[in-house]
């Protein structure tokens, strides 16, 4: 397929989004170029609530964008209590990007049209990474279309001393890497006798022999072989991220943060402190189903104390997209997402924002019903059709691969383009030899069709709309001021927090990267005959919660004292004790 | 503060500006010529002439010395750069001088690479990195690093060793890790401990303003020292023999006389507390990326593994050098040979660890007093350290060398007693060590006394024992080196089979203790496996494999790309045997690609 023929349509985008278009077309997706163009018109369009910064340059030099939403100065909105969504850190990931830049959209929409919209954006910054991994991106519009998690650095993954050596070819000239089976006495693998596109593992204490080999489409270009084994490809930037890490696995890379892209992420989080929420698109998921817990935290169970914030979100997404019990999901090492939890300290959100099993879920929801499955404890059984890791044979029944046939079955109904059918192709390597090409579409299982991407961005939308509304919110409360003698005043300060999450995780305290909320007097040292200027005050939980300080003052009459309350995730406030007026009052 | 005598010469600045390269500095030396005048016509006294005439050199760092250089103090950044420099300039065929990246401050982080440039591939040879001073307080441990970049181009082609380890190995010499934190303790006001970590401001006190409460030369005798109050209710005195030198507990029925007050230095930023923010907070040996852990469990680990300009420069030049099998990293202090690894159950196999020991165990006898032994196990537990990343991450042996030992003060294993040390103070340095507690008006705490121990004291050895404290430790580094994989084809025999059939066996031997691939290297395939390839345009390979009985003549069989066979490691003073089946005629070359061990070809010929 010729690049250019790709990119005409891309900037066609704009104007029409195409809705006789197959699925997975190119031109639903935005390939980097069209992302720029698309980012900066909306920049253009609400320069000052929107704006569009490079937040590092790719490896193969493709700009990462930020988008910061806001209202006035660079120090009010990092001072805001604020929201980070990062999406197409998973080079697989298309409908994370184009989800976060619908929402975008409707942020802008809103903040025109919807006036608690407007209050909430002057009040919080949300900052947007559409795409952290636009080399990979760029992937799905390359010809041949090439599925993988992580950009083009090298790497020798087979271990052999020669670097990137095996890429995949397209054998069949459709413009995409797909699967090959090779019929070989051999092989490991035999068709599924129920459904003859797919294979199964043979297996030797059912007296099976295999009778295919299974591996993905090309020739074995170094004679090792091993077919495809050594493409191009580095590590996967959502495996890369320290808590976790797996050294030595080839999807971590070689070193943990290496890349300039996941660096230029990493740096930015450090230099943002007011993040509360991050919310990152991936393969990983926690909110189809509530984290484990436990005390202390482990490798992936939050804080106990922190569980609840987990599933109240929990509750929130599945609310809003529809889905009315929890689904078995997937845990990652080196996320970015439990980074930023496990070692930062922030409630931090992972979704999957479609796969097949949840689409079926969707579409034909299991007998186990929804009204009550939200309600059962934890360790109830969940719906054996929905977890796709479950695969243990039954014993009679041959239940080998029955999700696997459910997932295609799904897909004939409603995107029967997305399984390529096996085709006979001549392969140098196996002359004589039975050779087929085909299996899933390159990004279709991680992915939704078409027809439906706009559906899951806006539910996906409606959730995060949900997000900002969250975060804590410093306040002021009551304060109380007492005249102790001539010049000598009792003060009682109350701080509240009106938001939703308290100032600080409970795992914001261990990990001691969310400093406590201070509250500052702006007087002398000298003024003060109990307490000091810097009171750092408790955590303080959020719908209301309060802290109190107190403090005996010697201050001339009339005098204002003015202060200032700072917490790292929930905003400033200002205020003044009427100092006069309490004389008076007495 | 280091004072500098005399600037660049025009010439070399031009130079300088060229290469950006650090400052070479041309020592004016006074004219000595009317001194000479004046002694001469007075006779009857020696004449000042200049002294390094007429000497003999004592044995160790002979003559001629090309680059002078006094040891017996410490360097700023500038200074160590220029001795690279003039190094550099001296021995232009045995040096390469480059920055490996810029510190916070933007100091550049010197790379001397020493080997024998014409002799072999200076990229392939088997590389020994020696990086020092991370903290920056830890200074002797760049001086030893320059000593070894001086004493290694000086003593080429003078001492055999040193030789053939500059013909077969490279050294690559960063002195200092840390310069920004090497320059404040050198010019600025400091204790023994200050200025260690990085200079990037940190929020030590969570107060939201960073470094906003540092220590301050209040008396401005030049010296950051303690404080002391003078207290009826204190729970200190002065030690009754050494009252000048040393603070001593009162004893539980006794009243003292003094409360301690900690460093010098005011409540700046007036929240009640003295210097707990100062200039930065944070540990870069714990900033590495194996078996790291975020500052809540390791104090000063940053944010993220390699999150400073200084680590990320190191990780980024190790694994550009896949060469480099051995390392040191040089700090003070305690007179100890680390080795990894930093946490109970952390990575170490068993046979790289016996290395350790053997090579730890010579070091024992190279450096008096020094222990050789394991960081969690004998020290304390360390998270994200250097040594445990080179051995754990990418398979190097490597040590953290802890230079100078006060058991050097009186010769003994014992570790000397305060009493001791305040005696050593007192006699052999003539006070000079500490400084006189002095009165002080201190705007909190009224009137106290300021004094106490230099800087220098405690981590750095005296001026006269420095020298000693270089070369013993550069001499223990070198054995190390010494160790490094040395590969020889030694013997290619090719055996007829009738017509144009032949057997080739190639034997390849390790003639030193290191194996080209470590233990921990195979088991996680680092490195890329050592290939022995065989090339000839009339020869075809039809077999190839490993010897694996070379008596009975036993060998396997590749089972694909036999021009090619992978081995593993070829492990210390053995040797491996592979054989092919050639069929053909003519010339063919035997290479050996190690990317530790090196490469080698060797020719030959089918009859």
């Amino acid at each position: 397929m010729d690049l250019g023929f790709y990119h005409r349509q891309m900037l066609s985008v704009f104007l029409a989004l195409a809705f006789l278009a197959p699925a997975w077309p190119a031109l639903e997706y935005a390939n980097s170029q069209a992302l720029t163009e698309q980012l900066a018109g909306l920049a253009r369009q609400e320069p000052n609530l929107v704006r569009v910064r490079e937040l590092a340059r790719s490896r193969e030099k493709r700009p990462v964008w930020l988008v910061d939403i806001g209202i006035g100065s660079d120090e009010n909105r990092s001072t805001r209590p604020a929201v980070l969504v990062v999406a197409g850190i998973e080079g697989n990931d298309l409908v994370g990007p184009f989800t976060a830049r619908a929402w975008i959209e409707r942020l802008m929409k809103q903040y025109r049209e919807d006036p608690p919209t407007a209050e909430l954006l002057k009040k919080t910054t949300i900052y947007v990474v559409p795409c952290l991994n636009p080399d990979a991106l760029e992937r799905f519009f390359a010809s041949p279309r090439i599925e993988g998690g992580g950009n083009n650095v090298p790497r020798d993954d087979d271990h052999d001393g020669l670097v990137d050596e095996d890429p995949c070819e397209d054998l069949n000239g459709d413009g995409l890497i797909t699967m090959m089976r090779v019929e070989d006495k051999e092989g490991e693998y035999i068709l599924d006798p129920n459904e003859k596109r797919l294979l199964l593992k043979a297996d030797p204490l059912q007296g099976e022999k295999g009778s295919w080999k299974l591996l993905p489409e090309g020739i074995d270009n170094d004679h090792d072989k091993r077919w495809n084994e050594d493409g191009p490809g580095g590590g996967n930037f959502n495996r890369s991220f320290p808590h976790n890490y797996q050294y030595f696995t080839a999807e971590a890379g070689v070193l943990p943060i290496s890349q300039a892209e996941t660096r230029a992420l990493a740096d930015f989080v450090v230099a943002h402190p007011n993040i509360g929420i991050i919310l990152t698109y991936g393969a990983a998921d926690n909110l189809r189903k509530t984290p484990r817990a436990a005390k202390p935290p482990g490798r992936a169970a939050v804080d106990e104390r922190d569980v609840g914030y987990y599933e109240t979100f929990g509750k929130l997404y599945r609310k809003a997209i529809g889905l009315g019990k929890e689904m078995e999901t997937l845990s990652e090492p080196g996320t970015f997402s439990d980074w930023m939890y496990f070692q930062r300290g922030r409630l931090s959100l992972a979704v999957r924002p479609w796969d097949v099993a949840l689409a079926r879920e969707l579409s034909e929801p299991s007998k186990e019903k929804a009204s009550t499955a939200e309600d059962k404890k934890e360790g109830a059984p969940t719906d054996p059709n929905a977890s796709k890791t479950d695969k243990k044979p039954a014993k009679k029944e041959d239940k080998r691969d029955e999700d696997e046939r459910k997932e295609l079955k799904w897909f004939d109904e409603h995107a029967p383009e997305a399984f390529i059918p096996w085709q006979a192709v001549e392969h140098p390597d196996f002359k004589g030899q039975r050779v087929e090409v085909g299996g899933y579409r390159p990004f279709a299982l991680a992915n939704p069709p078409a027809p439906m991407l706009a559906e899951v961005a806006a539910k996906q939308g409606d959730f995060l709309m949900e997000l900002a509304r969250r975060l804590p919110r410093i306040g002021i409360g009551k304060i109380e001021c007492h005249v102790l003698a001539d010049s000598v005043y009792g003060i009682e300060i109350h701080v509240v927090n009106t938001g939703f999450l308290p100032t600080v995780l409970a795992h914001g305290e261990t990990t001691q990267e969310v400093y406590p909320t201070r509250l500052i007097l702006d007087l002398e040292p000298a003024c003060f005959l109990a307490g000091a200027r810097t009171t750092f005050l408790p955590t303080i939980a959020g719908s209301g919660g309060t802290a109190k300080a107190r403090f005996t003052i010697h201050v001339a009459h009339g005098q204002e004292i003015h202060f200032k309350v700072v917490s790292m995730l929930g905003g400033q406030a200002e205020g003044t004790i009427p100092l006069l007026q309490a004389a008076e009052n007495k | 503060m280091t004072r500098r005598i005399g600037g660049a010469s025009p010439t070399l600045q031009k130079a300088n500006a060229m290469t950006s390269r650090p400052g070479i500095r041309v020592g004016v030396i006074a004219s000595m010529l009317t001194c000479w005048l004046w002694s001469a016509a007075w006779g009857g006294q020696p004449g000042a002439t200049d002294p390094a005439e007429g000497t003999l050199p004592a044995l160790g760092a002979s003559f001629p010395i090309k680059v002078e250089v006094a040891w017996n103090r410490f360097h700023d950044h500038a200074g160590l750069g220029s001795i690279l420099a003039r190094l550099h300039e001296a021995f232009p065929d045995l040096t390469k001088l480059y920055s490996i990246g810029k510190s916070t401050e933007g100091r550049d982080l010197w790379c001397l690479e020493v080997t024998a440039r014409k002799v072999g591939n200076p990229d392939r040879k088997p590389g020994m990195y020696i990086d020092g001073n991370i903290h920056g307080n830890e200074v002797q441990a760049a001086e030893v690093v320059d000593y070894t970049a001086w004493y290694l181009c000086h003593q080429y082609g003078r001492i055999d060793r040193v030789t053939a380890l500059l013909d077969n190995d490279v050294f690559y010499l960063v002195p200092m890790v840390n310069p920004d934190g090497r320059d404040r303790w050198l010019r600025d006001c400091n204790g023994a401990m200050s200025s260690r970590g990085g200079s990037a401001p940190t929020d030590n006190d969570r107060d939201g303003v960073a470094d906003e409460d540092d220590c301050e030369d209040l008396n401005g005798d030049g010296c950051i020292t303690q404080m002391r109050i003078k207290d009826p209710q204190g729970r200190w005195k002065r030690h009754p023999d050494y009252p000048e030198y040393l603070m001593v507990r009162a004893k539980p029925d006794e009243p003292g006389e003094y409360t301690l007050l900690g460093w010098e230095g005011i409540d700046n930023d007036g929240d009640g507390r003295v210097n707990e923010d100062g200039k930065g907070g944070y540990d870069m040996n714990r900033n590495y990326p194996y078996d790291w852990r975020p500052p809540y469990i390791q104090y000063g680990a940053r944010d993220y593994p390699l999150s400073q300009p200084e680590t990320r420069a190191v990780a980024d030049f190790v694994l550009a050098h896949p060469n480099i099998a051995a390392a040191q990293c040089y700090h003070n202090s305690g007179g100890m040979i680390l080795r990894g690894p930093g946490r109970e159950g952390g990575t170490m196999k068993s046979a790289d660890e016996r290395l350790l020991e053997i090579i730890g165990a010579r070091g024992e006898r190279i450096l008096p007093y020094y222990r050789s032994i394991i960081t969690w196990k004998d020290l304390y537990t360390t998270w994200g350290d250097e040594d445990t990343w080179l051995y754990g991450g990418r398979g190097i042996l490597a040590y953290t060398d802890e230079m100078w030992t006060e058991r050097n003060l009186y010769k003994g294993d014992k570790a000397p007693s305060n009493e001791d040390e305040a005696e050593f103070l007192k006699q052999v340095l003539l006070g000079d060590g500490v400084v006189p507690w002095k009165p002080y008006n201190h705007p909190t705490y009224g009137a106290i006394e300021i004094g106490g121990s230099k800087k220098e004291w405690g981590r750095t050895p005296p001026s006269f024992l420095l020298e000693e404290e270089l070369h013993r430790n550069m001499a223990f580094t070198l054995y190390h080196a010494g160790t490094l994989p040395r590969l020889r084809i030694s013997d290619l025999a090719v055996t007829p089979l009738g017509g144009n059939l032949f057997k080739v066996w190639v034997t390849v031997e390790n003639q030193r203790m290191m194996p080209t691939r470590t233990a921990q290297d195979v088991d996680h395939q680092i490195s890329p496996p050592d290939i022995v390839s065989i090339q000839g345009d009339s020869v075809r390979v039809l077999s190839s494999g490993r010897v694996t009985d070379r008596f009975f003549q036993r060998a396997e069989a590749v089972e694909y790309r036999p021009q090619r066979v992978e081995l593993e490691t070829i492990s210390g003073m053995e040797a491996v045997r592979v054989q092919f089946i050639l069929q053909g005629s003519g010339p063919f070359t035997v290479t050996v690609d190690s990317a530790r061990g090196g490469l080698l070809h060797k020719d030959a010929s089918l009859p």
